[in-house]
């Protein structure tokens, strides 16, 4: 069921947005630069001060405070500030393309191709999201069915999992011509990823147990570390490389996040202060 | 003209014929009947253990950000996951935090469910896509029904008959995170306490979440659609996961070949010159 009275104010707020944000860039452009930069930077500040206080500020027993509910509400803006960007985006390619396709630029096929794949599947998309939400009318037709399985299942899956898939060629290429021993730590690199790289897979399974080594960890090992049968069941190549992932891996994934994390933080900083040049 | 020995063409074999190589490679495997029992990691047992945990009726959310670029490794993950929330008879509700991640996710789950008996709104149903995760878990926290509104088929989220009895996360008693992007911590950072995390990553993303994994921030995880064979096994089943993995470990055992018959190259090359 559409409900009139929520659509209006839906088309009242995206009307809205359209006109505030149309006539806030020439009114940003009659400011002098020193004035524009003064804006953004204001504007950042307060919105970045919005976000960390509703996240320090005390909360109460629902587990709200004076910002939480606002908050909430930011999402709907978000989700039109998205849609905005995406249209913005939109705009630019086709308008760059077209310009190639009519001024026949070089490589001008390929821009062709790019506006006929994108008319087609928008509209085959507006139509399949119409009829699946039961919009203005939209009815599920044979047709769309078929154009759209052909479309969204057979071409743009198949299409984006090959582009992914080609990397494990280049993966394969660059292994083999760069992956050399010239140092100390290269061996060591090199012999730990072939060990997980085994070890992760059944194979590495197969082959231990092909070595005969224990593949079970009894209670009486478990109590002897040095007994025999605990040091063959630990050289097992699945063992060897949970090991590796959780005694090495975890630790150094962790260290390396603390970095990031403080890295990230004197970044936020900048931002928040317009600190940072690229936006002066 | 210097001539080119065995050992400097070995260093230089053109890529196509690379390419050509683990081409074969993985279609052969693909093709293989070969059954190789796997040793099932802890992390994977304990992601089977916890919803093996869970009782008919409890609530599952499912975070599903992943789009075709992962699809091979995936959808091994997100299948096996719906057939055990199924089997187990529990109500979900999936999420996605990328457009083409609702439209994959959420025919794909029609699919799954309607194979199983489950029905849309009454048993399962699919939040469609939010635009920003943080905010969309903070919502969920509080009020399901105010953050997100309407299923992905616009019907209202109060009235789906699936969601009685729920009224935020917190009456949720388990998420699944299956993604190749960074939704994991704010999983981790904005849940509400009591609600438990398990993870599938992607083969590249594992190593990060170790640490969770340390932490107990997350419960069990499988990685990639090695991860995904390894608990169809736990789960008796012959999934995607078990199609693919004899293609992932010959994949690794050639790498790996290869990258000997490289070294090897590089060694004789030198002794020929010293």
């Amino acid at each position: 069921m559409f409900d009139t009275t929520q659509a209006t104010w839906a088309a009242f707020w995206i009307i809205g947005a359209f006109v505030l944000f149309f006539a806030l860039i020439p009114l940003l452009q009659t400011l002098p630069p020193r004035g524009r930069y003064m804006l953004i930077a204001v504007f950042t500040f307060i919105s970045g001060l919005f976000f960390a206080a509703e996240f320090f500020l005390p909360v109460n027993e629902e587990g709200k405070n004076i910002l939480t509910d606002p908050f909430q509400r930011l999402q709907g803006s978000l989700q039109v500030i998205t849609a905005l960007s995406l249209g913005l985006g939109t705009y630019g390619l086709i308008r760059l393309h077209l310009r190639n396709a009519v001024q026949r630029r070089p490589q001008w096929g390929y821009s062709l191709v790019l506006l006929i794949a994108f008319v087609t599947m928008a509209f085959f998309s507006v139509w399949n999201t119409l009829a699946e939400k039961e919009l203005l009318g939209v009815q599920r037709t044979p047709l769309l069915e078929r154009a759209f399985t052909l479309l969204f299942d057979y071409t743009l899956i198949q299409l984006d999992a090959t582009m992914f898939s080609l990397i494990a060629f280049y993966i394969f290429s660059a292994a083999y011509r760069a992956f050399r021993i010239r140092s100390i730590e290269a061996s060591i690199l090199m012999f730990t990823a072939m060990v997980v790289m085994i070890g992760i897979v059944p194979l590495g399974k197969f082959i231990s147990d092909s070595m005969g080594l224990p593949t079970t960890l009894t209670d009486e090992m478990r109590t002897n570390p040095f007994m025999l049968e605990n040091i063959l069941y630990n050289l097992r190549l699945p063992q060897i490389a949970n090991w590796i992932l959780n005694a090495l891996n975890a630790p150094v994934q962790r260290a390396i996040e603390f970095g990031i994390g403080i890295g990230a933080l004197a970044m936020a900083i900048r931002l928040w202060l317009s600190l940072e040049r690229g936006i002066n | 003209m210097e001539q080119r020995t065995l050992w400097s063409r070995m260093m230089s074999i053109d890529r196509r014929i690379l390419y050509l190589i683990l081409a074969v490679n993985i279609v052969a495997s693909l093709m293989a009947r070969v059954a190789i029992e796997p040793d099932v990691p802890p992390a994977v047992r304990n992601f089977y253990e916890t919803i093996e945990a869970l009782q008919p009726g409890d609530m599952v959310m499912v975070s599903s950000t992943w789009s075709a670029g992962t699809l091979a490794e995936n959808q091994p993950q997100f299948e096996a996951v719906l057939r055990h929330l199924m089997r187990k008879r529990l109500r979900f509700t999936i999420i996605s935090f990328s457009p083409p991640a609702r439209d994959i996710s959420h025919r794909l789950a029609r699919r799954l469910t309607s194979e199983a008996g489950y029905v849309e709104g009454k048993d399962w149903a699919h939040f469609g896509y939010s635009p920003d995760i943080i905010l969309a878990i903070k919502g969920m926290s509080e009020d399901i029904a105010q953050a997100i509104r309407q299923d992905v088929r616009r019907a209202p989220i109060q009235q789906l008959e699936v969601m009685q009895g729920i009224k935020s996360l917190k009456d949720y008693k388990l998420v699944v995170d299956i993604t190749p992007s960074d939704t994991l911590t704010a999983w981790i950072s904005y849940r509400p306490a009591n609600l438990n995390i398990i993870y599938c990553p992607t083969s590249v993303m594992a190593a990060e979440a170790y640490t969770f994994l340390d932490s107990k921030q997350i419960l069990g995880m499988i990685t990639g659609a090695k991860g995904a064979y390894e608990y169809e096994q736990l789960l008796g089943i012959v999934g995607l996961g078990t199609r693919f993995i004899n293609a992932i470990q010959f994949s690794h055992v050639l790498i790996i070949t290869f990258i000997l018959l490289g070294n090897f190259a590089m060694f004789m090359q030198r002794r020929t010159q010293a």
